[in-house]
């Protein structure tokens, strides 16, 4: 009995230290995948490339706040997580981080302080970035980004996540590859598409399913999940990969007029996506977003053609496309107009007909289409029934500069009324999703303009 | 990136359960509209009409749009309540238009307003005029003549053979283009109740999407109306 109190007593003391030494033995960083020369200096305007194409803008600027000052409220299903002020400033910025400090937050996820960052900061993806941008991104945020005095909320999660050395466990599970790029596709564009896509696009923070523990399920092109379709804040971020999906049902051309300018004969960049256009995509070059198409486009193995250009400025006119063979049914029946038909496709007739006709095509670059779109037929009804109580608006781009918005119909439609449109909808030329609830309805009006 | 995705929520674990229960293969008849129905015109609290011109709006507009015949009547589109809307909102106080004179009551139809009065006051200051010649002519104020005798000074009234102050001179034009706004406007101004008057012209009201129809010749559009604000017929 004594001997077994000892083991307990002893197991116990083992645990505690093993504890003690989780929690406090300092976290050691990633050594760099290559080594610069000290002396190493970016091209000019390379560090703000970067930065765009990293869309540091989209989490660090609060809405109407200073340039990267920080301060903007990420939801997270724990709590608020108030995001950084990334500005030089000594007091309360990243004026005092050192590269290697910066590049430990890149790289690892860890702060001067050996205080870990929430996932929240995609250091998963980020870590793939070549060490020329990383010194490129930190040269320019010092030199470039203008200090701004902005002490931050802290983010105070509920327990247990507002125990930071958590996420040093979660880090053994989440960051398992190496950091640094590994090319895997055949073409120099397909190449630069894959680094940007991976690395500091960060897409697989929304379009990679996640693990059971909430890291990204698919970091690389050979991982097996990578971009098959993740949900974020009741949003599906659609799957970029398979049969069904906007890359292979699109052409290069369009997919990389989609990244440039939230718009193309298909479709329109709504919420999260939207942002992303704004804020980043539209900054980069032709290349790099037709780099990044092509990418997607031959992931799985199709044939890439590589258009010379996007958004050409001529005038040109656009017809609506014809319905096409799972649509043509549901085309006819609309026009046909019967006082018989659903109630769902009688309100499509009444209130949506007049911009995405009744062959559900919409118009190319200004109205979406509704047939095969991932928005309309998603796992999560949210987005869909939001649009249509709300409203949604696509912004204007330096190649697109028309602002596109439509109007919600909260007034107009009924719970019921839009539970009837929206399973009308992902039923209707082809689509094939469950149908929405009133209930579903009810509580997306009820949650407000902001969801 | 405003989210840390993946956790299922608690909305989508209520939505799985809600979606168990619906009753998704039953689609509801596409007229279906439950509304209450409005209070009748005899009930009716005007706004800005007194008891008097309110007894004569009802007589007067159920005479230049009667309820027999074909089609509804303008007491079945309830144009007396759009009409009592309209005079105590802007149209009444002609709040947007220029009144500053000079008003010319002799001047060309197309010189447009011609009177110092806003549309409420020509009603306020014309139905007495008006009530005060059917007294003269029928011994009864216009609302207790019978049909034909409203008939009658109604046409009186059009021809301008009622000699009413010349700053009323147009009321029975207003009255007339009143009654008709009130019958075929939108419904969410009060008249034209259910669309009554749009489904007996076949007109299709605010739907704006007939794009495949202009080549359909000799085909009768088949669909009810739709009001602005979203009710079927």
């Amino acid at each position: 009995m004594k001997t077994f109190l000892r083991i307990i007593a002893g197991l116990a003391v083992l645990g505690v230290v093993a504890l003690l030494a989780f929690i406090f033995v300092p976290v050691q960083r990633s050594a760099p995948a290559t080594d610069l020369a000290a002396d190493w200096q970016p091209e000019p305007g390379q560090g703000e490339y970067v930065m765009h194409a990293s869309d540091c803008v989209a989490c660090h600027t609060a809405d109407g706040g200073e340039n990267m000052a920080g301060g903007r409220a990420i939801a997270s299903p724990m709590g608020t997580i108030w995001s950084t002020n990334i500005t030089p400033d000594k007091d309360t910025g990243i004026g005092n981080w050192s590269y290697a400090d910066f590049r430990g937050a890149m790289v690892d996820g860890v702060t001067p302080n050996g205080t870990h960052l929430y996932p929240a900061m995609p250091y998963e993806n980020y870590r793939l970035m070549s060490e020329e941008d990383l010194r490129a991104l930190y040269d320019y945020i010092m030199t470039e980004v203008p200090a701004v005095s902005n002490k931050v909320e802290e983010t105070k999660l509920s327990f247990p996540f507002n125990l930071r050395f958590g996420i040093r466990a979660w880090n053994w599970l989440a960051l398992t590859h190496e950091p640094g790029f590994t090319p895997t596709s055949s073409t120099e564009a397909e190449t630069r598409g894959q680094y940007l896509v991976e690395g500091p696009g960060h897409c697989a923070a929304c379009h990679s399913p996640r693990t059971a523990f909430m890291s990204q399920d698919g970091i690389t092109a050979s991982d097996e999940n990578f971009l098959t379709g993740g949900v974020i804040d009741g949003w599906n971020a659609p799957a970029l990969r398979g049969a069904d999906s906007a890359p292979q049902q699109w052409s290069t051309e369009e997919l990389a007029l989609y990244l440039a300018t939230g718009r193309n004969a298909h479709s329109a960049a709504n919420g999260e996506m939207g942002l992303v256009v704004e804020h980043s995509l539209q900054h980069l070059t032709d290349e790099d977003n037709i780099a990044m198409a092509a990418f997607l486009k031959g992931i799985d193995g199709a044939d890439v053609d590589l258009p010379d250009t996007i958004a050409a400025a001529d005038h040109r006119s656009m017809a609506p496309a014809p319905a096409d063979a799972a649509g043509e049914a549901t085309a006819k029946m609309l026009t046909e107009a019967s006082p018989d038909i659903s109630l769902g496709a009688r309100l499509y007739l009444d209130n949506c007909s007049a911009c995405h006709f009744v062959t559900g095509k919409g118009a190319p670059e200004i109205f979406p289409e509704l047939a095969h779109n991932a928005l309309v037929t998603g796992s999560e009804t949210k987005p869909l029934v939001s649009i249509i109580l709300n409203g949604a608006e696509v912004p204007g781009t330096a190649k697109r500069p028309m602002t596109l918005r439509m109007q919600g119909y909260a007034n107009r439609l009924s719970d019921d009324e839009v539970a009837e449109l929206a399973s009308f909808l992902r039923s209707a030329w082809g689509n094939d999703a469950s149908a929405v609830t009133a209930a579903d309805v009810a509580a997306v009006r009820a949650a407000g303009a902001s969801h | 990136m405003t989210d840390i995705p993946g956790l299922p929520s608690r909305r989508s674990f209520l939505k799985a359960s809600a979606a168990g229960m619906a009753l998704s293969g039953l689609a509801l008849p596409a007229a279906a509209q439950t509304k209450p129905a409005p209070v009748s015109l005899d009930d009716y609290s005007p706004e800005y009409l007194t008891a008097d011109e309110w007894a004569f709006v009802m007589a007067a507009t159920a005479r230049l749009i009667p309820s027999e015949g074909d089609g509804p009547g303008a007491l079945e589109a309830r144009v007396p309540v759009f009409i009592d809307l309209q005079l105590a909102g802007d149209y009444g106080t002609a709040d947007d238009w220029y009144m500053e004179g000079p008003h010319d009551a002799n001047a060309e139809p197309a010189r447009g307003w011609q009177t110092p009065l806003n549309p409420a006051q020509v009603y306020r200051q014309g139905i007495p005029a008006f009530n005060a010649w059917c007294e003269e002519t029928y011994q009864a104020e216009f609302a207790a003549l019978e049909p034909a005798q409203q008939d009658e000074a109604l046409t009186a009234l059009q021809k301008g053979e009622v000699g009413l102050p010349a700053e009323v001179r147009d009321f029975f034009t207003i009255l007339l283009a009143n009654t008709k706004e009130g019958y075929f406007a939108d419904p969410q101004y009060g008249g034209n109740f259910e669309m009554q008057s749009w489904v007996y012209i076949g007109f299709p009201g605010a739907r704006a999407a007939f794009r495949e129809w202009p080549t359909r010749h000799n085909v009768k559009y088949p669909l009810g109306p739709v009001s602005i604000s979203g009710e079927r017929a």
